[in-house]
């Protein structure tokens, strides 16, 4: 309970003002509260550390069911992604050539490091489930 | 921080557990010679191939320092195998 609302409530309990006028006052108050931005998160949820996959599948042969669990701190894929950085610009061509030929037209000098570690750090909303009667798929952060 | 202990387990044949713990710092001290001349040979690929020496080894001891907490299970029928670095 916030100061100004513990002072209309003391004075509802003194008699200085009336049940109607306390509720006004409240009703007042609140529509002065700042309201936290649409897009903003909530304080309370912390930020994912890291990426998990997680693999359930029925094997169809004898061999049993297969599972396959893997988790990959999300500073890892940054310093991954700085490591692109490296890359000479020459070999960026050639790759870039390469692409071009076989029907991928992408333009790696485009790609800024920037860009991935914004991606990187959306990442933490992305939740993929894949319920297959054979084999379940969940990649998600945590 | 940097990773302290690697463990990996796999599932023989038999369907008995193996462990094996390695300790990175005392593993990384004893193979120290050899660890130099792999920077020194890196160091050499890099001034062939134009890349700063300095940016490489800040990327590769940044992935260094990212790995801890990674962990690989995977376990299908008779094989399992775990990598785990802490």
């Amino acid at each position: 309970m916030n100061e100004q609302r513990r002072q209309i409530l003391q004075l509802l309990a003194e008699g200085r003002i009336t049940a109607d006028e306390a509720d006004s006052l409240i009703d007042a108050l609140e529509r002065d509260q700042p309201k936290a931005p649409p897009g903003a998160a909530p304080r309370s949820k912390s930020r994912p550390r890291y990426l998990r996959v997680v693999v359930n599948s029925l094997d169809e042969f004898d061999d049993g069911p297969s599972r396959i669990n893997v988790r990959v701190p999300l500073q890892l894929l940054r310093a991954g992604v700085r490591l692109t950085t490296l890359i000479p610009p020459q070999a960026l061509a050639k790759v870039n050539t390469e692409l071009g030929r076989v029907g991928v037209p992408i333009d790696l000098n485009e790609l800024k490091p920037q860009h991935v570690e914004d991606l990187i750090d959306q990442l933490g909303d992305v939740d993929v489930d894949i319920d297959d009667p054979s084999a379940t798929v969940r990649v998600y952060c945590e | 921080m940097i990773p302290q202990v690697v463990t990996a387990r796999w599932r023989r044949s038999d369907g008995r557990w193996r462990r094996l713990f390695v300790p990175v710092l005392p593993v990384a001290l004893l193979l120290s010679p050899l660890l130099l001349l792999a920077v020194f040979g890196g160091m050499i690929a890099c001034l062939a191939t134009r890349v700063s020496p300095l940016g490489a080894l800040r990327g590769v001891g940044r992935v260094l320092w990212a790995l801890p907490g990674t962990r690989f299970e995977i376990d299908d029928g008779r094989m399992a195998v775990l990598v785990s670095v802490r």
